[in-house]
């Protein structure tokens, strides 16, 4: 896209707030690793390179993998958010490979949320 | 607060902002006003429920009606049924599910619930290399807002009221600072985003910048707007690789969408923005510094008056955080915004926490907040339940705050009242494990590295200041050194040339003036309390606790330590060099320092 | 010579006529020594004129040194020799033999009131003739010159383009070598003083070759409460170097920085591009061995 206009926003602001909040679209899962240089440090890439991985080794293809900035609680990183459709985004925090794992084949592909490692379940409060 | 009969508890999560929470804020109060309710009933925006996938979803309390799929259109037919008939509406009517959830809600946590998104409202939330999902935010709408339908004076009036102050320690008034560059008739003008954060033990900026590049972009260029500058600058410290790129990306990404460069959303406003890196020198954050490292000079602060000036010409210089407020007041109005914080100090603050504290992170807060609820309910306390002692905000400008002032309020005001500063941001927690004589010297050590050696009182004066604190925490301290240490510190604030100076003797003042029993302990009894002055301290082993599992004289690089297996092992105080070595090693806490 | 000791002379020589100069002049006239005041400007004072004001007290600068730039001026005891520059010294304390150039000024300073007439009217006015310095040759390998040739080539500008080109230059071979900075110099025509002044100044910049990892523990405060010098002092040991210095394998250079902002995660090392958090001095240990080669 080229120049935009005042009034352009509002569709790119459109466009993504459907993809943004998986109304519609194809998407089912959302899964954000948090990639500040804390996230970094304690070893988000390699959490986003296992679920690249798995995401490719079972051929999904209605998961999204996306980075984001940190979270607040460096202490507790690597963290991931994984968020389904319709349901409210669930916090991990102080991840591994295994972990990244057993999230993946039970709360994403599965639907349910491994307590064990969850932070909490929600948004933060803008504004 | 004001108590109402009935609260609306509307969500003010991330989700349900998105989906227009705020919009339907604004409608439930146009309609509670119109039904002279206002004083009855208020709207409350509440950390988030948990049940994003419902949202925007609204709590009335007391009855604990739940409401979900919230459109501004309900608004009306809300207040009209169940405010004014108490006829909860059906159709918008949720129920949670009854079984509780496993998994704690972010309202439930201390860590997030105490905290207020305006500066970091995208954190964790948008891909920062992704254009297209800050916009997809509210991004760049306040630009747009600014460009076509508001004048300098309106947008300066606006941040004037909001009551914004500079976040980059000093708090002046950016209204103000923005009203006098704008007078100004010289040009070409500049914008300066100061991201130097010098501060050791501190990283707001670096996380914002990393996390929402372009909230700070968007505030710059309506900075641009309002005072008539065409170019900008945003000085990084070279320490912050990943801020760097990810700015670069966004000052790439905004150029292609002609929100940056020349002829801005077709309203033939131009500007730029271009990436500085500093080069690890700690006053470079100082203004008059910094313009003179972006000039090629050598970057040693100036008198000021005259104002600082960026070859020649005018130059606004304001910090990471106070740009990235800027749309957000555009957006939601001064109003909101000064509705938020203290009477001198409004909106929110974001403090990095670090040191012993559990959940060290990044934190924003409303201002007023106390100090305890930040490092209690907020960090969640000192590890293994250790006590606090202390936290060090302002970083080496600040000082101490004990233990004793933790119920104080935080702003600017209240901050400098207690001998310490607001600083950018930066708070450590300490707990008995830190010496306090030793953060001082630390903090000494730190300054006299940084001090640019212009001025005498500064550049001496740190160094003679530090000279006394190592003679004390190597137990060679004299009863007089504290009380010329406090002489010192008054003559370098006095005389010094530049912030770093007036505010250098801070740390050992605040702590000396706190924590002098430290001190006297360290000149008349040679101990350091809390085990960390070396020359002070001596490594033992309980002969009691101690298994002899040859773990510590495994690991001493001295081979200091002997003892058979299975039997208790003693340390040969003559070959012992104090390193903790086998402190670090021991299972069984045998190891003692004193 | 050892019959000359114990005459003393009682004549001084003062070298450098800028305001601390002049007031040891003042003094020791006063106290009726014979002053030889030597400058190699062409006038006392030095350069404190050139300040607005002094620190710590923030006098006037020109109202501190006025009254003595004019008693030095006038003191019957006081001899100004400027000009001049010193061309060798002999002798021992009490008894010394100087030998001092005077360049030619081609003004008879008994009849010159200083009026300033001649300098207004003179073609090739207030160019103080020095005699240039010699420029060192610059060594470089014809490799390295071209690269930094290009680094430079990348930035155009006066001063403000050198801080991105020594960014550059530390960044591709890890330091500043002095050829690359008199280059720098040559090419944008700039005194070398000045670029190294900005090289020593800022943190980030090395002035002698580093080694392949660049390894730093961060010493911000959050890390320093958390033990980070007992990590410093462990790879001192270990790597048996200290701080800011190089093994003399080349293979570790080791520096401390002051947070690297992930304090959350304290204390935290760096060695090249990679980040560790939350280390005991062992576990830190232990990582560094494995860099080694
Ligand atoms: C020694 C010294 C260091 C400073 N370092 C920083 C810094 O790292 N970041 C920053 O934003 N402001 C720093 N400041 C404050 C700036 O001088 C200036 O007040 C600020 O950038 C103005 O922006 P604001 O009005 O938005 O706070 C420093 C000041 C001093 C005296
Ligand atoms: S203090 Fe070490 S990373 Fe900030």
């Amino acid at each position: 896209m080229g120049k935009i206009r005042p009034e352009d926003l509002e569709k790119i602001r459109e466009r993504m707030a459907r993809t943004i909040n998986m109304r519609e679209g194809d998407a089912r899962a959302r899964v954000t690793v948090h990639m500040g240089t804390c996230g970094i440090a304690a070893g988000a890439r390699k959490i986003m390179s296992t679920l690249m991985d798995l995401v490719e080794e079972r051929g999904i293809d209605d998961v999204v993998v996306t980075t984001s900035g940190c979270a607040g609680l460096c202490s507790r990183e690597p963290m991931l958010t994984v968020e389904l459709k319709g349901e409210a985004p669930v916090k991990y925090v102080d991840m591994d490979e295994d972990k990244t794992k057993s999230i993946f084949s039970e709360h994403i592909i599965s639907g349910k949320v491994v307590k064990e490692y969850a932070l909490a379940i929600g948004s933060e409060r803008v504004g | 607060m004001k108590s109402y009969r009935t609260n609306v508890m509307l969500c003010g999560g991330t989700g349900c902002v998105s989906n227009g929470a705020f919009k339907i804020k604004d409608a439930l109060e146009r309609e509670l006003k119109k039904h002279n309710l206002e004083n009855e009933v208020g709207v409350i925006m509440t950390g988030c429920n948990g049940f994003c996938a419902q949202g925007p979803v609204a709590v009335v309390k007391p009855d604990e009606i739940f409401y979900q799929l919230l459109k501004e259109e309900d608004a009306a037919h809300i207040v009209e049924e169940h405010f004014l008939k108490g006829r909860p509406v059906k159709e918008l009517l949720y129920t949670p599910p009854a079984e509780k959830s496993p998994v704690p809600k972010m309202s439930d946590i201390g860590f997030f619930s105490k905290q207020r998104l305006i500066a970091l409202r995208n954190r964790g939330m948008i891909d920062p290399e992704q254009i297209d999902e800050y916009i997809g935010r509210d991004g760049y709408k306040a630009l747009a807002k600014v460009l076509t339908s508001m004048k300098s004076e309106e947008v300066i009036q606006e941040v004037s009221d909001s009551g914004l102050r500079g976040r980059g320690g000093a708090g002046f008034p950016t209204g103000r600072k923005w009203e006098s560059r704008r007078k100004d008739p010289r040009t070409p003008k500049y914008i300066v985003c100061n991201a130097d954060e010098g501060d050791p033990g501190a990283f707001m900026d670096r996380s914002i910048v990393e996390a929402d590049p372009h909230s700070v972009i968007e505030g710059m260029i309506i900075g641009a707007y309002v005072v008539g500058a065409s170019k900008g600058y945003v000085y990084i410290r070279m320490e912050y690789p990943l801020a760097v790129k990810r700015m670069r990306l966004a000052i790439e990404q905004a150029r292609e969408y002609g929100l940056l460069g020349e002829d801005i959303f077709g309203t033939g406003f131009d500007f730029d923005i271009d990436i500085f890196q500093g080069a690890g020198a700690f006053v470079c954050g100082e203004t008059t510094a910094l313009v003179s490292s972006i000039e090629g000079r050598i970057p040693e602060p100036r008198q000021r008056p005259p104002r600082t000036t960026l070859w020649g010409k005018p130059v606004v210089i304001n910090n990471v955080e106070t740009w990235a407020n800027v749309p957000a007041i555009i957006n939601r109005g001064a109003k909101w915004f000064s509705s938020i914080g203290t009477e001198t100090s409004k909106g929110t603050k974001v403090f990095s926490l670090a040191g012993d504290i559990n959940n060290a992170g990044l934190v924003e807060v409303p201002m007023g907040i106390t100090l305890r609820e930040i490092v209690f309910d907020i960090g969640g306390g000192i590890p293994k339940g250790m006590e606090f002692k202390a936290v060090q905000t302002g970083g080496p400008s600040g000082g101490v705050i004990p233990a004793s002032q933790l119920d104080l309020p935080v702003d600017y005001e209240q901050l400098n009242a207690a001998g310490s500063m607001m600083g950018s941001g930066g708070m450590i927690i300490m707990s008995r494990k830190s010496c306090m004589v030793d953060v001082a010297r630390y903090f000494l050590e730190f300054l006299n590295d940084e001090s640019c050696g212009k001025c005498t009182p500064c550049r001496e004066g740190s160094g003679e200041m530090l000279r006394i604190l190592e003679r004390i925490c190597q137990g060679e301290g004299r009863p007089e050194d504290l009380d010329t240490l406090e002489e010192l510190g008054e003559a370098i604030r006095e005389a010094s040339l530049c912030g770093l100076g007036q505010s250098l003797p801070n740390p050992v003042l605040s702590s000396l003036e706190h924590f002098r029993d430290e001190y006297e302990a360290h000149i008349n009894d040679k101990k350091c309390p809390a085990g960390v002055c070396k020359a002070l301290i001596t490594f033992t082993i309980d002969k009691e606790k101690c298994k002899g599992c040859r773990l510590c004289a495994k690991n001493c690089p001295q081979e200091a330590i002997s003892g058979e297996a299975k039997e208790p092992h003693t340390i040969d105080q003559d070959k012992c060099i104090k390193c903790g070595v086998c402190l670090d090693a021991c299972k069984f806490d045998a190891v003692l320092v004193a | 010579m050892s019959s000359n000791t114990g005459e003393k002379v009682g004549a001084v020589l003062v070298v450098g006529a800028g305001v601390g100069g002049m007031q040891a002049s003042l003094d020791l006239a006063e106290a009726g020594y014979k002053v030889y005041l030597v400058d190699k400007g062409p006038s006392i004072g030095g350069v404190m004129a050139q300040l607005d004001k002094t620190f710590p007290t923030n006098d006037c600068a020109m109202c501190t040194l006025a009254p003595r730039m004019v008693d030095c001026g006038g003191h019957l005891n006081i001899e100004k020799l400027t000009y001049s520059e010193i061309e060798s010294i002999e002798g021992e304390a009490g008894n010394f033999n100087v030998k001092i150039r005077k360049k030619a000024r081609s003004v008879d300073p008994d009849k010159c009131t200083g009026c300033g007439e001649c300098s207004e009217h003179c073609l090739v006015k207030n160019i103080v003739y020095l005699e240039p310095p010699a420029v060192p040759k610059i060594e470089l390998e014809a490799d390295d010159l071209s690269k930094v040739d290009e680094i430079i080539g990348r930035y155009s500008g006066g001063r403000e383009s050198l801080l991105p080109i020594l960014q550059s230059i530390n960044t591709e071979f890890n330091w500043l070598p002095e050829g690359m900075l008199r280059r720098v110099a040559e090419i944008k025509q700039i005194p070398i003083e000045h670029i190294l002044r900005l090289a020593t100044f800022y943190k980030s910049f090395s002035l002698e070759p580093r080694g392949k990892h660049i390894v730093t523990v961060c010493t911000g405060t959050a890390c320093h409460v958390k033990g980070a010098p007992r990590i410093l002092e462990r790879f001192e040991r270990d790597l048996g170097i200290q701080t800011g210095q190089t093994t003399s394998d080349m293979q570790f250079t080791l520096e401390a920085v002051r947070c690297i902002g992930c304090c959350g995660l304290s204390p935290v090392i760096t060695i090249g591009e990679d980040l560790y958090g939350k280390l005991s001095p062992a576990e830190a240990a232990k990582i560094l061995e494995r860099y080694r080669d």
